[in-house]
């Protein structure tokens, strides 16, 4: 019953959004308000039928209807409520519904916010909207049906149908197959949703600025009215990334936060143009500049959340993330396909129209430097790129499929990365227009000449490694600037209207929070990126076989192999689990419990390490392997991470970060007076040339 | 905005064609290797059922090997190769099988992937392995089964059919053992 409810829903909001994808069209053609009206109200239905369907799947995964394939294969009775719940979005089918809600969400949000003042585009936006809403529902309700159920035929084949084929009986098994093990870690709970949150929201500035091209309304709008859409989409997939790292530190056992996977750089890469957007659209707010360039940037972010997802979904690359095998590829390319060849071409075609308002003043203005970033931030997504596709062009030519690895990657980018921390250090305390190299070395050459004193000092203190010197350098420049710019500002604000520091830092955030909101976002970086010299240049390892009683010594730490035990768990593990003792510079610190637990469902092992986490650094203690008798040798690998730490907690300023550049703001949007101030300088110009 | 720049414009005229051409090839050029990799995907892996492809394995000794003389046996497969950190998790595991089962007319297959021949050899040292081992040349053998990376390993029952797919590496001896007994069968 609940299962014909939620597929009957399903196929609603599928019949639903089509009609509003033609209805709008058709309405937006012929000046047909009537039918517009008619698709926005479409448009409002599908998120409710949706939602309905995605609890009717939740419903059946909590109460363990086995019939139901989907339920079968990623719950079983020992899991908890909350994986069960979470199991919505732990295979193809339920997140796919999933992603439909999520995107039926926004589009609703888009239609219900101003619709009266973007008349002439938000035909188009449901148009764009509703076609991928309708692509993603179709493939659910006719290849990846989360509601299909087991049959069992007269011959004992199992086969999966929504209807009851011809002579079969119902098939409900008495347990499920479990949720992927790997996935049931709390991290994997936020993840997929935040990064399907960040990909689904970058629709809405793609689709604004397809109806931008189709209306031949190429001024400031789109820009204007998807501003914080494209925020809000980047602060998710930030966060979706930032989780994905710290779930593979914590679950994948290679002591490790990034693997340079195919899936991992097919999230990164939207985030990149998404990056090199949010840069670049203030050149245009400010300067009326790079309009192409971000019309491009907009379809390239929304075309490579397409490719990622096609990535994932498709088995065309091998990788932890994939999804089995399905039928949905050929149809996932079909509409990238399409996608693409719109969006060409209705960009050639409004190209002419889309022309710069200014020209370039000086190389180190604010607008030339936001365009070396871009061109840098375009560098690494060409290597993230061509590392993606490598292996199906060289098997394209050669019949071998050859995958570079991550040494391709981190050489590449390396150069790439340093010249953006570089920017990020100048670009702050240099002006729009014209500006000279001058004034840029008047407002530089303090914190310059302070930023050298940390390697200086680190490497007084016996730090030798060239990299990690000249990281600290750039990190302490970027600090300082961005410190300097919030105590500039708080100081310019005293002196006007007499606050105190606190209060006038708290205004000047305030105030200009996208500006400042990126300050904070820039020194979430900088920790950042101190986590990633500490693991990528200080992290050591080594591993060994000891019996009870032995101990393995790194760094200035030191283990001993105390005792392992092995037991059944309530929820269907056989864990083995050991115990060592830590010691650091000969004290006492404490125990660890590295683990290894194996899930008998579905056959799995996962291991767990142990791990001793300081500000200074984590020791990292997985346990690899033991002796089957007696359990009294183990095979333990350990690592060092230096500043590991700083990666995480640089991560949350970064969200802080975010979130204040994308808090709403009351009154009047700022940029429509700056867009009407531009307006009137370029009137003013025109009649002066007269 | 209304303003065009003479100049500029007939400077921007020309290359524009050959703009459009280029991102037209660009986009075209994309949507073709895609599709092709999407065309192999669905090929898919030999799987469990599937029959097993027939090869012939020189192996570092110089003997020769061929898959289809081995039917009516139970044969393992395992890719991999020395550069494979994955790899030396099971390496020591599966000679230690190897000697437990060699006596039941088990056959054992090391087949060493992408991989230079005294590191591999030097490899194989190490580990103390023991069953025959030797390079898939021209990484025929690989694309036979389309392996997904190493290890892989394989189990071939005596109809000649895959019985058993591990990928990546077995995580203890003893799930080695429990897949080649429900091969070997009671």
């Amino acid at each position: 019953m609940i299962a014909n409810v939620g597929c009957s829903s399903l196929a609603m909001a599928f019949l639903a959004a089509l009609y509003g994808a033609i209805a709008a069209a058709y309405g937006a053609r012929r000046a047909r308000p009537r039918y517009v009206e008619s698709a926005r109200h479409a448009m409002l239905l599908t998120w409710p039928l949706v939602t309905v369907s995605a609890l009717a799947i939740i419903w059946l995964l909590v109460s363990g209807d086995y019939q139901i394939h989907y339920v079968a294969s990623v719950t079983s009775n020992s899991m908890p409520t909350y994986l069960k719940v979470t199991a919505l979005w732990g295979g193809q089918a339920g997140s796919l519904v999933f992603w439909s809600w999520l995107m039926a969400a926004f589009a609703s949000a888009a239609g219900i916010r101003k619709w009266h003042r973007d008349r002439e585009l938000l035909p188009w936006v449901v148009v764009v909207t509703m076609v991928t809403l309708a692509f993603f529902l179709g493939l659910v309700v006719f290849f990846e049906n989360p509601f299909a159920r087991l049959w069992l035929t007269p011959e004992g084949r199992q086969v999966t149908a929504l209807f009851q084929p011809r002579g079969t009986t119902p098939l409900i098994p008495s347990d499920g197959q479990g949720l992927n093990p790997l996935l049931r870690h709390p991290g994997m709970i936020i993840h997929p949703p935040t990064l399907y949150l960040g990909f689904v929201s970058f629709v809405v500035p793609y689709a604004f600025a397809i109806a931008a091209l189709v209306t031949g309304r190429t001024d400031d709008r789109w820009v204007r009215i998807t501003r914080r859409w494209t925020l809000v989409a980047w602060l998710f997939l930030s966060l979706g990334l930032i989780l994905g790292g710290r779930w593979a530190y914590d679950v994948l056992g290679w002591g490790g936060y990034w693997g340079w996977d195919p899936v991992e750089i097919a999230a990164l890469m939207p985030w990149l143009t998404g990056t090199a957007f949010l840069h670049s659209v203030m050149v245009q707010e400010k300067k009326g500049m790079l309009k192409r360039w971000n019309v491009i940037l907009i379809i390239l972010t929304y075309a490579l959340v397409i490719f990622g997802t096609f990535l994932t979904r498709s088995g065309v690359l091998s990788s932890v993330h994939a999804f089995a095998q399905s039928a949905i590829g050929p149809l996932f390319f079909l509409f990238i396909g399409v996608t693409f060849v719109a969006s060409l071409s209705l960009l050639i075609k409004r190209w002419d129209d889309l022309k710069s308002e200014n020209q370039l003043g000086s190389i180190v203005s604010r607008e030339a430097l936001f365009l070396f970033n871009n061109l840098l931030f375009m560098g690494i997504l060409a290597v993230c790129f061509w590392g993606v596709i490598f292996p199906l062009i060289s098997e394209l030519f050669t019949g071998q499929k050859v995958t570079v690895g991550p040494p391709f990657y981190e050489r590449a980018n390396s150069p790439l990365g340093i010249g953006l921390l570089l920017l990020m250090a100048i670009a702050p305390l240099s002006v729009f227009g014209q500006t000279s190299w001058k004034l840029l070395g008047r407002a530089l050459w303090k914190p310059l000449a302070l930023s050298f004193m940390v390697p200086f000092f680190s490497a007084l203190r016996g730090t030798t490694n060239l990299g990690a010197l000249l990281g600290y350098w750039v990190i302490s420049l970027i600090t300082l600037v961005t410190l300097y710019e919030f105590w500039r500002g708080a100081l310019a604000r005293r002196r006007r209207h007499g606050e105190s520091l606190p209060v006038a830092l708290w205004k000047l955030t305030s105030r200009n929070r996208r500006r400042y909101g990126g300050y904070v976002i820039h020194l979430g970086v900088v920790l950042m990126v101190l986590g990633v010299i500490g693991i990528e240049i200080f992290q050591t390892e080594t591993q060994g076989t000891l019996v009870q009683g032995e101990q393995l010594t790194l760094d200035r730490y030191t283990m001993i192999y105390e005792s392992l035990t092995q037991f059944d768990t309530q929820d269907g593990r056989n864990v083995t689990r050991a115990v060592v003792s830590v010691f650091r510079d000969g004290k006492n610190v404490g125990e660890l419990y590295p683990r290894r637990d194996f899930y008998y469902s579905s056959q799995q092992p996962m291991t767990i390490p142990g791990v001793r986490s300081t500000l200074e650094d984590d020791f990292y203690v997985l346990l690899v392997g033991w002796e089957s008798i007696g359990l009294s040798g183990a095979t333990f690998k350990v690592y060092h991470n230096p500043l590991v730490n700083f990666l995480w907690i640089g991560g949350l300023v970064f969200i802080l970060g975010t979130m204040v550049a994308a808090w709403p703001d009351r009154g009047p949007e700022p940029v429509l007076k700056l867009a009407k101030k531009r307006a009137a300088t370029a009137r003013s110009k025109i009649g002066g040339l007269r | 905005m209304t303003e065009g720049n003479p100049v500029e414009t007939n400077h921007t005229k020309q290359p524009r064609r050959w703009g459009v051409i280029f991102a037209w090839a660009l986009v075209l050029a994309l949507l073709g290797t895609l599709g092709f990799g999407l065309a192999r995907a669905q090929q898919g892996s030999i799987g469990v059922g599937s029959s097993v492809p027939d090869f012939t394995l020189t192996t570092f000794e110089g003997d020769e090997i061929r898959v289809a003389d081995l039917r009516g046996q139970v044969v393992l497969l395992n890719f991999w190769a020395s550069w494979c950190t994955t790899c030396e998790l099971e390496a020591r595991e599966l000679e230690q099988v190897y000697q437990m089962y060699k006596d039941r007319g088990v056959v054992f297959l090391g087949i060493d992937y992408v991989d230079t021949e005294p590191e591999a050899l030097a490899y194989l040292e190490q580990y103390g392995i023991t069953y025959p081992n030797g390079p898939d040349l021209g990484t025929r053998i690989s694309q036979a089964f389309r392996i997904r990376g190493v290890p892989e390993t394989y189990i071939v029952g005596s109809d000649g059919r895959v019985a058993d797919v591990m990928i990546g590496p077995y995580p203890s001896l003893q799930e080695i053992i429990t897949d080649l007994e429900a091969v070997l069968g009671p």
